[in-house]
């Protein structure tokens, strides 16, 4: 059954598309990881799926509803980011209970646990609490809520990597025991790839990728080797990445879609073939412009 | 951890590779029930779906198989299986490297076999 469906979906602000016709269906049960660079209109989706927002032109369907202003979505899903408001006069215990109220299947003990364990003072308010503090208030409410569509959006800002540890494994274990729909938004891929079933990866409003994890691992490999060899062996393929090592020596980034009879010879000619972090790849598809930082400092 | 999470190498490849070790090492006889992919999520903090692709794979080599409803378990001749593919896959391809590393220094066959041997003896004398 498929949770999220979106089809054509365009959110125009002004003059700028921060979602330009993008399409994708995400499955029951499943972690996704949206990944896209700053302004590539993560938060954007999010808000819409959420139903904070109304989309431009396209479709959207959550629970096979419409989301905005609708009332079996929002009970359904919960969206956390570092911009959630919560009741200024309450204190840290006192909006947990009126958060068991808002969910059908919120956990109070998971709740109650998560608070001790990270050390929250049930009297404190959560505009006092610093950066880290509030993204761990947050989580436990993400988590403790068990919303059938559960969306964070760059969860870990401010938490120490000991908190950002132990969060990660948190998800993990209740998404186990209780099994829904994640959808997991972070600049940091490397730290989140593990969890992850699926990744969505957006680029200026649009989806460049709709894989699995650990396909996307494969997606790419990594050739070194003499420019001249690297040049013959890349002719015709797209190189997503290149830079020059040393005075004759190049390392080039391409889709893999080699055979291994194709990777034998390119050995043989004596390129190294290495494969390429997801989060790399990740880079290099969504970089803005061709070429990198390197080409901002040669003057010509 | 055992796993290496540097992000290149896929962890369900991994996962069956850790597999095949603690059958290897005889932590898991034949016809004895292997972790779930839950459990090998929870004991590696990766997503049940990726540990479940380590666990087919094996079952794709005959290392595993399914019992409706019960889970996974251990071949009679798993070890034997793995053992044959580490072999003729893994050995053989060192070997390349090895043999093609030996060219690149201009290290003769025979100064290779002597090198091989006095590692075996090396090893025997420990």
């Amino acid at each position: 059954m498929s949770i999220i469906e979106c089809r054509g979906l365009t959110k125009v602000y002004g003059k700028t598309k921060a979602l330009n016709n993008l399409s994708f269906t995400i499955e029951e049960n499943k972690i996704t990881g949206l990944i896209g660079r700053n302004g590539a209109g993560k938060t954007t989706l999010l808000k819409i799926i959420a139903g904070f927002l109304r989309e431009t032109s396209g479709e959207i369907e959550i629970f096979s509803e419409k989301p905005f202003n609708n009332l079996i979505v929002s009970a359904n899903l919960i969206y956390i980011n570092d911009q959630m408001k919560f009741p200024t006069a309450l204190t840290l215990k006192e909006v947990l209970h009126v958060c068991a109220s808002f969910y059908e299947k919120w956990d109070h003990d998971l709740a109650s646990r998560l608070f001790d364990y990270f050390s929250l003072q049930p009297t404190q308010h959560y505009n006092d609490l610093s950066k880290g503090m509030k993204s761990t208030f947050n989580m436990i409410v993400g988590l403790s809520a068990r919303c059938a569509l559960t969306m964070f959006d760059e969860p870990t800002t401010g938490m120490d990597a000991a908190v950002r540890k132990d969060f990660y494994r948190a998800l993990l274990k209740d998404y186990i025991a209780y099994p829904r729909t994640i959808l997991l938004s972070s600049h940091h891929l490397d730290e989140i790839e593990d969890l992850l079933e699926d990744i969505l990866l957006i680029k200026e409003g649009k989806e460049l990728l709709h894989i699995q994890i650990e396909d996307l691992k494969e997606w790419a490999i990594g050739v070194q080797g003499l420019t001249t060899t690297v040049k013959e062996w890349t002719n015709n393929r797209e190189v997503i990445h290149s830079n020059g090592i040393g005075l004759d020596r190049m390392y080039a980034v391409i889709k893999n879609d080699f055979s291994e009879s194709e990777k034998q010879q390119g050995k043989a000619a004596g390129l190294a073939i290495t494969p390429v972090s997801s989060s790399d790849v990740c880079v290099y598809l969504t970089r803005k412009t061709k070429g990198g930082i390197d080409d901002v400092f040669i003057k010509d | 951890m055992i796993l290496n999470m540097d992000g290149t190498r896929p962890i369900y490849l991994q996962i069956s590779e850790w597999l095949e070790r603690e059958i290897l090492n005889g932590n898991f006889e034949s016809d004895q029930k292997i972790y779930s992919q839950y459990q090998l999520a929870e004991m590696f903090t990766i997503n049940p779906a990726t540990a479940a692709k380590g666990l087919t794979l094996l079952v794709e080599e005959n290392i595993l198989f399914k019992k409706r409803g019960l889970g996974m378990f251990v071949t009679s001749n798993a070890k034997e299986i793995i053992m044959n593919k580490r072999k003729n896959q893994t050995l053989k391809r060192l070997v390349l490297e090895i043999v093609t590393e030996a060219k690149r220094l201009n290290v003769s066959k025979e100064e290779l076999i002597q090198m091989i041997n006095d590692v075996n003896t090396g090893e025997a004398g420990e």
